[in-house]
């Protein structure tokens, strides 16, 4: 018999089928595996991995089960994770999820989290009172927590020191940020007059993003208040957006934006930068990509917004979500004790990955006080445990990243404003431009019919 | 009757055409009908059309009715009737994103391809050996993904070390400490010019190919007559690119409504004071925050302006004209 449409035609379909069933075929065999992991455990985070691959084999010897690591892209677990929970498909039982994210899981009625409720275990367990406190906010949302810090992120500047002491800085008088700037403008110039600046005092990137966000933080001034609302419209906002701009723009600007990789080396090692903001994770990158400099560079503690101040603030952060789908939550729970705070495991995970962890107990031990010849032998864990409970707290809301961008956009128009008119009137325009960007993301908040409170018990939301 | 030449026939006769007007008939016409079952075709074409129903069709209406409600993620949705139009309509940003996109698109259009068909006219006038050569250079950006563009052009941007602003300041004294990615005035030149060094080639490629259509006589023709370049241009060579150009210009300008990869990958976001944000970046953004209705909505306010500016094109070139 032949087919009625040429053998051309005959081989495309057979060709499209045959792969069609090959396909078919491996996914089932994936599917309906044996050996299926008891507990599937995804980070987004690659540095973590190191640390946690062994810890994890001691785990599975002495608990009888497997445990599936995987590494997923962040982008994917923001994106993916929230959709997949909400329609059944399958998640892992525990999730590492990235600072500013934990809105997007959020953004609905509590009752459609898709994320185990772990309010109540965090108290039986007296969690609350041995990590640092600051540390919940990044991962509740109205009152309930969804996650566990991995974290506590404290931020100090990292400068080249010898370059400093050439200078005749003595940074340990750099205590406030008014004598920095002064400092800065001495330091900030054109030396051989070709109309370029050959050194900076700082390195702020120039659109202000986490830079700005973490100065607000140390001020005490904030996207959104304890209740949820747009407070970043404050005249202490202001003042900071106007401070950053000054420093960022104009003839007497102390700072140039380094920006990340290659570049942040080049401009740390030719020291076009002194000063680099520092929190506890990037002291790993600096020393990882800026070899050079070993021995070279220090840390000292931010200056304070007025004297006695607070010295610190925060960037960045890691929590630990269960999705209520996970089929295991007690040997979940277990391993995420295990990793997270065991103390004789958080000791020598420092030396390896450089990040303070918020379980207060474990910062006795020994690793923590060993000197860094890098930094010039300070000892880089305890400069960090002095900042730590001075840490700010920053609570997760849906529409942060929303008011993010819109702090943005008020802080470019004010940098405008400032290349115009100078400082007549800035303060008073960066305040109407906050104000009318605040109102904006409350227009944004206001029309979620998700978070308005009549709905948040009501089922009637849900499809 | 045979028509022929001094040579011998060069024409076939009628009676031959007929004939071989019959062996190239379809098969499945009245001479030559297929014979099995009636319903086998519909067989073979079925995986086509329960494709299409499943992966266009049936997302096409369930994005119109998902514009109507607003959503938290796939699985929670509450009607709000037409409240994510007036939102979109209402909304700054989305202004914003759609005066970026037509300042864009007006800088594709009128820089672009411009200098797509200068560049081609070029190659076309000259016949040496390195034609080729110069073709292919100038193609290759086209075969780079705009993300690796995004990612090396934000390289060559970087204040003081990029190669950009080094090669600007040696060249002009000018441009070294330039935040192209930082300045919401840079912003969108730095987007038009990655988008020349990456489309220019690809659009010359189409003009080459309508001047090399064009009838060497009529050009030699109009030589004969007294007109100059100018003239020929104008008269022969426009009239016969026209259709290309349509094509050209139409498929530019969705393409420019349709950006997205490059300014997120170049700007990693929406630039400073949105200054890169594109109608298909707002989309997204509520794409990604669990707002399904009001980025289907967007999605067809998006959908009609584009189909509303290609109609415009297309009636302003004059094609549809001539095709009747």
């Amino acid at each position: 018999m032949q087919f009625p449409y040429g053998n051309a035609a005959l081989t495309l379909l057979v060709v499209s089928v045959l792969t069609g069933l090959g396909i078919g075929i491996v996914d089932v065999r994936k599917a309906t595996r044996l050996d299926k992991p008891d507990i599937v455990f995804a980070t987004f985070a690659k540095d973590h991995l190191p640390a946690y691959i062994p810890a994890i084999e001691k785990f599975e010897k002495e608990n009888h089960c497997k445990v599936q690591l995987q590494y997923v892209d962040q982008p994917t677990v923001k994106g993916r994770l929230q959709a997949a929970m909400q329609v059944g498909a399958e998640v892992p039982d525990m999730v590492e999820i990235l600072d500013g994210t934990m809105g997007t899981f959020t953004s609905g009625p509590l009752e459609n989290v898709g994320f185990v409720d772990l309010t109540e275990k965090i108290k039986e367990n007296g969690l609350a009172d041995k990590l640092v406190k600051s540390r919940f906010g990044k991962w509740s949302s109205r009152g309930h927590l969804y996650a566990l810090p991995h974290d506590v992120h404290p931020v100090m500047l990292a400068y080249r020191r010898d370059v400093c002491e050439q200078l005749g800085i003595d940074v340990s008088k750099l205590t406030t940020w008014d004598e920095f700037v002064r400092v800065g403008r001495q330091v900030t110039k054109d030396s051989d007059g070709d109309g370029v600046y050959d050194r900076y005092m700082i390195d702020l990137p120039a659109d202000g993003g986490d830079a700005l966000r973490l100065l607000m933080l140390q001020r005490g001034a904030r996207l959104f208040d304890d209740k949820g609302n747009v407070c970043f419209d404050d005249e202490l906002t202001a003042k900071t957006v106007c401070w950053y701009v000054r420093q960022t723009s104009g003839k007497s600007k102390i700072s140039f934006p380094a920006g990340w990789g290659q570049n942040f080396a080049k401009t740390m090692q030719d020291a076009t930068c002194l000063f680099f903001i520092c929190p506890d994770w990037r002291t790993k990158q600096i020393q990882a990509d800026v070899s050079a400099v070993k021995g070279k560079m220090a840390l000292m503690p931010l200056p304070a917004w007025e004297p006695g101040g607070i010295r610190t603030s925060t960037w960045g952060g890691t929590g630990l979500a269960f999705p209520k789908q996970g089929k295991n939550f007690d040997l979940a729970w277990k391993l995420a004790m295990y990793l997270y705070y065991d103390p004789e495991q958080l000791g020598p995970r420092f030396l390896d990955n450089y990040i303070l962890p918020p379980l207060t107990s474990a910062w006795t031990q020994p690793q923590f006080n060993e000197p860094d010849p890098f930094y010039s032998n300070q000892r880089r864990g305890m400069e960090y445990i002095k900042l730590a409970p001075q840490v700010p707290d920053e609570p997760a809301h849906t529409y942060a990243q929303t008011a993010l961008g819109k702090l943005s956009e008020a802080y470019q128009n004010v940098v405008l404003h400032y290349e115009k008119n100078g400082d007549d009137g800035l303060e008073e325009f960066a305040l109407a431009e906050l104000k009318r960007c605040a109102e904006r993301v409350r227009v944004m908040v206001d029309r979620n019919v998700f978070l308005r409170t009549d709905d948040r018990t009501s089922k009637g939301a849900a499809k | 009757m045979s028509l022929t030449t001094p040579q011998g026939p060069a024409i076939a006769s009628v009676k031959e055409i007929n004939r071989a007007g019959d062996i190239l008939k379809p098969r499945g016409g009245p001479n030559n009908s297929y014979r099995g079952p009636r319903w086998a075709p519909y067989i073979f074409l079925s995986p086509y059309f329960l494709l299409t129903a499943l992966f266009f069709i049936y997302p096409l209406i369930s994005a119109a009715v998902l514009a109507f409600y607003q959503t938290n993620g796939p699985s929670y949705r509450k009607y709000v009737g037409l409240e994510n139009f007036r939102f979109i309509l209402g909304d700054p940003d989305f202004h914003t994103a759609i005066l970026n996109t037509l300042v864009f698109a007006c800088g594709s259009v009128f820089i672009q391809l411009p200098l797509s068909l200068a560049l081609a006219m070029m190659l076309n006038a000259r016949s040496d050996r390195f034609k080729s050569l110069f073709r292919l250079a100038i193609f290759a950006p086209n075969l780079v993904g705009s993300v690796f563009v995004g990612i090396l052009f934000m390289m060559l941007f970087t204040p003081r070390y990029g190669l950009f602003n080094q090669f600007l300041q040696t060249l002009v004294g000018w441009g070294l400490e330039q935040r192209w990615l930082a300045d919401p005035s840079l912003v969108m030149p730095a987007i038009i010019i990655c988008t020349l060094w990456m489309y220019v080639g690809f659009n010359m490629i189409y003009f080459l190919a309508a001047l090399q259509n064009v009838d060497a006589n009529l050009v030699e023709a109009a030589k004969i007559d007294g007109a100059g370049p100018a003239s020929i241009f104008w008269n022969v060579t426009r009239p016969a690119i026209t259709p290309v150009a349509t094509f050209v210009v139409v498929t530019s300008t969705i393409g420019s409504f349709n950006l997205y990869e490059l300014p997120f990958t170049l700007l990693q976001g929406s630039g400073p004071n949105n200054s890169g944000l594109f109608a298909v970046t707002y989309l997204y953004n509520y794409f990604n925050s669990q707002d399904l209705g009001t980025a289907a909505a967007v999605g067809w306010v998006l959908a009609g302006m584009i189909f509303a500016v290609s109609l415009i094109q297309i009636f302003l070139s004059g094609t549809t004209r001539r095709d009747r």
